[in-house]
């Protein structure tokens, strides 16, 4: 099987600093893979493993500081074969509807397919659209929170968790996948895993222009503060007085 | 005439979303894949999806509806089958949805950022907005409109995928969305048992249940609908009692429309403490018996 898998490099929100106006820093963040990719990738890996002769190639969109050496590595050493990278300040904080279109070009460009697997959300903006998008510039099935799958005779048999119910499908391929946190855990990639990921394929160019913006953004901000009391007890009376109080 | 399009899975965020349709728009139109909605929207389209169909692949049809009716404004409830329609329909528009969204302004969404570490302020470029909601930002009681509701036919894309299996989750019988007070326990409880403690505190305040992440996804004491934070609940209750529980970020986002926070907890340095009104230092082994014999 031909797998290809999507991962998005954001800013690791640790590094996050609010400035004096209340906007939220991210100039020194330094990169990472969204947490919820490292889910994809692994579940790319292992339906890989569990159908011989499998490939895995991870396809990503980003802006140019995207084009990380620790990060590509990272990527690489988590049983993915080559990676296909477009790293451009023109493709910086893209909408779903524009990530999809360039995803569908590096797609393109990474040869033949049979799954494109993407993770449950972004950590950024956790919107759940890009697989779906992706499906639809492609013109191919999609399925999401899928907890499991096997490969059988040019379908996916998977299973989704839904909000109220596990459904059981069979996804013809070519088809676009979005898998749930709970599908694989992410390995530990070991100190050989990424030397011989630096020795792997990094496809990296820069974009053919700027995509048009199907959402604009107005602001990003610290959230407002809550006030609060802040009133500390160490007598359980009062205490429960005050929570009585409050109903 | 501004229109609303509504597409809706479950009874609920229909009458919810429809109800917030009112404010952004004159006419409201609603299509649902779930059960047929009558009284939420001024028409009101339903398609019966077969038993070896997803939903998700209902997008022909509602993209169908979507090129009779016509509308300004996309509202999508926020469950993954009403998300694959939204992205459908969005991807056929050249849109992208703005999801889990909070607020309306005059064309500005507002939404969380990096789990709540930001909140983003973000319109829509093109000619239609598409936003996404979860459970609670509007009032499913204030929802009016016809009684009539238009039966469409599901049309199967190309290459559909087969539903072959489907078994429900254990039934829920959390309610946090309406709840007055909420109980919220974290990673402080040691072991399932003690979950009893919180449990005979909710029982004295009324209260509903409920848990940070781990509790639901690490560990399976809780159903994931208890689970209050970024990708959980968000709750608005009159007095929500965080105890055993540190307050990331991501849980507080879940629980900061509460009037009023309280926090128990072993930690005099955990976070919460700096988030709540009202906060006990202690073992939640003693203090929530000696609370809950003193309410």
């Amino acid at each position: 099987m031909n797998i290809l898998v999507a991962c998005k490099i954001v800013p690791d929100d640790q590094d996050v600093k609010v400035a004096g106006d209340g906007s939220l820093d991210f100039s020194r963040a330094h990169k990472v893979v969204s947490t919820y990719d490292l889910n994809a990738i692994e579940a790319a890996a292992q339906i890989a493993a569990a159908n011989d002769g499998s490939t895995v190639k991870a396809i990503s969109v980003g802006p140019k500081k995207a084009d990380d050496s620790k990060t590509k590595k990272n990527i690489l050493a988590r049983g993915v074969d080559e990676l296909f990278l477009a790293a451009d300040d023109a493709l910086d904080g893209l909408d779903a509807f524009a990530t999809a279109a360039e995803l569908a070009k590096l797609a393109a460009k990474a040869g033949d397919w049979d799954v494109i697997i993407t993770g449950d959300g972004s950590a950024d903006l956790y919107a759940k659209q890009t697989g779906v998008q992706l499906a639809a510039k492609l013109g191919v099935p999609f399925v999401s929170g899928v907890v499991s799958a096997e490969a059988a005779d040019g379908k996916l048999v998977a299973k989704r968790l839904l909000e109220s119910e596990e459904e059981t499908v069979e996804v013809p391929l070519p088809a676009v996948v979005s898998v749930a946190p709970e599908f694989a855990e992410p390995r530990i990639a070991g100190m050989k895993d990424i030397l011989a990921a630096g020795k792997k394929p990094m496809n990296v160019e820069g974009a053919e222009g700027a995509p048009a913006k199907a959402v604009e953004e107005v602001s990003v901000k610290a959230p407002a503060e809550v006030d609060r009391k802040k009133e500390m007890f160490d007598d359980v009376d009062a205490f429960a007085a005050a929570v009585k109080a409050a109903l | 005439m501004s229109k609303a399009f509504v597409i809706a899975e479950t009874e609920n965020g229909a009458r919810e979303l429809c109800a917030g349709a009112r404010k952004l728009a004159d006419e409201v139109v609603l299509v649902s894949v779930g059960a047929p909605v009558s009284g939420a929207a001024d028409k009101s389209f339903h398609i019966d999806v077969p038993a070896g169909n997803i939903a998700d692949d209902a997008y022909v049809t509602v993209n169908k509806i979507y090129d009779a009716e016509g509308g300004d404004v996309v509202l999508g409830e926020q469950t993954l089958r009403a998300l694959s329609l939204v992205g459908r329909l969005a991807a056929k528009l050249g849109a992208a949805a703005i999801t889990g969204v909070s607020a309306v302004e005059g064309g500005v969404a507002t939404s969380m950022y990096f789990g709540g570490t930001g909140v983003r302020e973000a319109k829509a470029a093109g000619d239609v907005a598409v936003y996404t909601f979860g459970p609670g930002v509007f009032d499913a009681s204030e929802a009016t409109g016809t009684d009539a509701v238009e039966e469409a036919a599901f049309e199967a894309p190309e290459n559909a995928v087969a539903k072959t299996g489907s078994e429900a989750l254990p039934p829920s019988d959390v309610n946090l969305a309406g709840a007055d007070a909420i109980v919220a326990c974290g990673r402080g409880f040691g072991a399932e048992e003690d979950l009893q403690l919180a449990r005979d505190l909710a029982a004295k305040l009324g209260a509903e249940l409920a848990c940070s992440r781990p509790l639901a996804e690490g560990v399976d004491w809780f159903p994931r609908e208890a689970y209050v934070g970024v990708s959980g609940a968000v709750v608005s209750p009159k007095v929500y009692v965080a105890v055993g529980i540190s307050g990331q970020m991501q849980h507080m986002v879940g629980c900061n429309g509460a009037d009023v926070i309280v926090a128990v907890n072993k930690d005099k340095n955990a976070p919460v403490f700096k988030a709540c009104d009202y906060g006990f230092v202690g073992d939640l082994k003693t203090v929530l018996p000696a609370l809950t014999a003193a309410l």
